[in-house]
């Protein structure tokens, strides 16, 4: 699966070409940040992960099994299969002008729990509770969020001449003790 | 004097990175951890539990416990400083009170699940080699892993007193004969009486035997507690196995009443308030302000 993960990387012509290794490229991504090397915290191995759940993928270089190829670093996908240590995740990956779904395992070293449901599920939440209290109170709510280009409330442009302008005073201790 | 490059300069620290806290204080072996603690993904949150074993000057600690991202949790704790309850009131750190110990918390946790009356154990230690088997039709055994921190795994450790006993209270504990005290390692063998003779405490026995004979003075010297108590080398044999009955019979924890005092010494400096600061500095304005006029 070496060479099909990526775009070709060099041509027929190039007389002493760069590696094209699996590794190649990785010397910063795949390096552990500073004053972070060493051991794994627990808390990566006590995770539990479910089927259908977001990961994030980000290598840690510490663990040499089960890397995934460097172009998934930063990618997120959804969990489709959970063996004895590690995780099979769902990632989109675009090639050229097409997206292909590629099924990956990885280890849990190198996965982190995606937090790009929390948006969504936190306006659920609290969507769903309007919705019940409107519905308890009799009253119509729409919960649709703002369409991105009408100003938001508060923002509206004013007119210069009903503009104040204010300059700083200089510090004084004793008036503001008083 | 020597000039020589200061080692631990700024650049130094700067770029020191510290070891885990418990790294640090030599009280955690983080790859054994991990070994103990790491659960398969496929059993999702399913706890792996350990058996705890830790020994202090005067203490045995016994603790089934299990990891979590909060923290690890116990479900059943056994110290030998409990023993007295149950009839031993000397010697809290030899081999037979770890075993004491080790039962403890295997009857203890076993009755909290429920299972005391399917997993016996071995109720008549001998000393043999004993794997708790799984009863047709009932729960599966409780199932730990021997946990024994950073002490050393020689033969016939306390460690593996506290083993025995856990496993005979009835506990599955994986495990080998060969770090049992009585086991030859030439035979590659398990002589069960020598094994039963730790348990019962006559390896104490046997020296205390020897005193009362040759030198009753260091005998008061060294077995002060015991003299105290009334035992001889002759009765701790009985000693132990009453304590192993007496085990068996009442292993729930008594749990003490925490004294709360009425008033509670505080030792942190206690804070100023926002009002009292603002107060304050008012105060030394006004002082500044008196003295400028002057």
């Amino acid at each position: 699966d070496t060479l099909s993960d990526c775009a070709p990387r060099r041509s027929a012509s190039q007389a002493m070409p760069r590696g094209l290794g699996r590794r190649a490229r990785t010397r910063d991504v795949f390096s552990r940040p500073f004053r972070q090397k060493g051991f794994i915290n627990l808390t990566t191995y006590l995770r539990e992960y479910r089927i259908g759940d977001y990961v994030d993928i980000k290598v840690n270089g510490a663990i040499h099994k089960g890397m995934p190829h460097k172009c998934y670093q930063g990618k997120t996908g959804v969990v489709w299969n959970v063996t004895r240590r590690a995780i099979g995740v769902e990632v989109t990956k675009i090639h050229r002008e097409k997206q292909l779904r590629k099924r990956i395992h990885v280890r849990v070293e190198h996965v982190q729990p995606s937090r790009c449901r929390d948006n969504f599920l936190a306006r659920r939440a609290s969507n769903d509770k309007a919705k019940q209290e409107a519905k308890a109170s009799g009253t119509k709510i729409s919960t649709k969020r703002p369409v991105a280009g009408q100003p938001r409330v508060g923002f509206e442009l004013v007119p210069s001449s009903e503009v104040e302008t204010l300059t700083a005073v200089p510090y004084d201790i004793a008036a503001t003790v008083k | 004097m020597v000039f020589g490059k200061v080692v631990k300069n700024k650049a130094y620290f700067k770029r020191y990175q510290v070891k885990y806290k418990r790294r640090r204080d030599g009280k955690t072996d983080y790859r054994q951890r991990l070994k103990l603690t790491r659960q398969d993904k496929n059993k999702y949150s399913s706890p792996k539990y350990r058996l705890v074993v830790r020994f202090t000057n005067k203490d045995i600690v016994c603790q089934i416990m299990y990891a979590t991202i909060t923290g690890d949790k116990c479900i059943c704790a056994a110290y030998a400083h409990e023993l007295p309850k149950y009839g031993l009131k000397v010697g809290l750190t030899n081999y037979a009170a770890a075993y004491c110990t080790g039962l403890l918390v295997a009857r203890r946790a076993l009755k909290k699940l429920g299972l005391d009356e399917i997993y016996e154990g071995c109720t008549e230690p001998d000393g043999e080699d004993f794997h708790v088997e799984e009863v047709e039709g009932e729960k599966r055994p409780f199932r730990c892993l021997l946990d024994v921190g950073l002490r050393a795994t020689n033969r016939g450790g306390r460690v593996w007193g506290a083993l025995k006993g856990a496993c005979d209270g009835g506990l599955d504990i994986p495990h080998n004969e060969k770090r049992y005290p009585g086991y030859d390692p030439d035979e590659k063998a398990l002589d069960p009486e020598d094994h039963a003779r730790y348990i019962f405490g006559q390896n104490v026995a046997e020296y205390m035997a020897l005193l009362e004979e040759d030198d009753p003075e260091m005998l008061k010297k060294h077995f002060a507690g015991y003299c105290k108590e009334g035992l001889g080398s002759d009765d701790l044999e009985d000693l132990y196995a009453e304590v192993h009955e007496k085990i068996r019979e009442d292993p729930s924890h008594t749990k003490k009443e925490k004294k709360v005092p009425a008033n509670p010494k505080k030792w942190k400096a206690v804070k100023l308030t926002y009002e009292q600061r603002k107060a304050a500095l008012k105060e030394r304005l006004a002082a500044v302000a008196a003295m400028a006029e002057e």
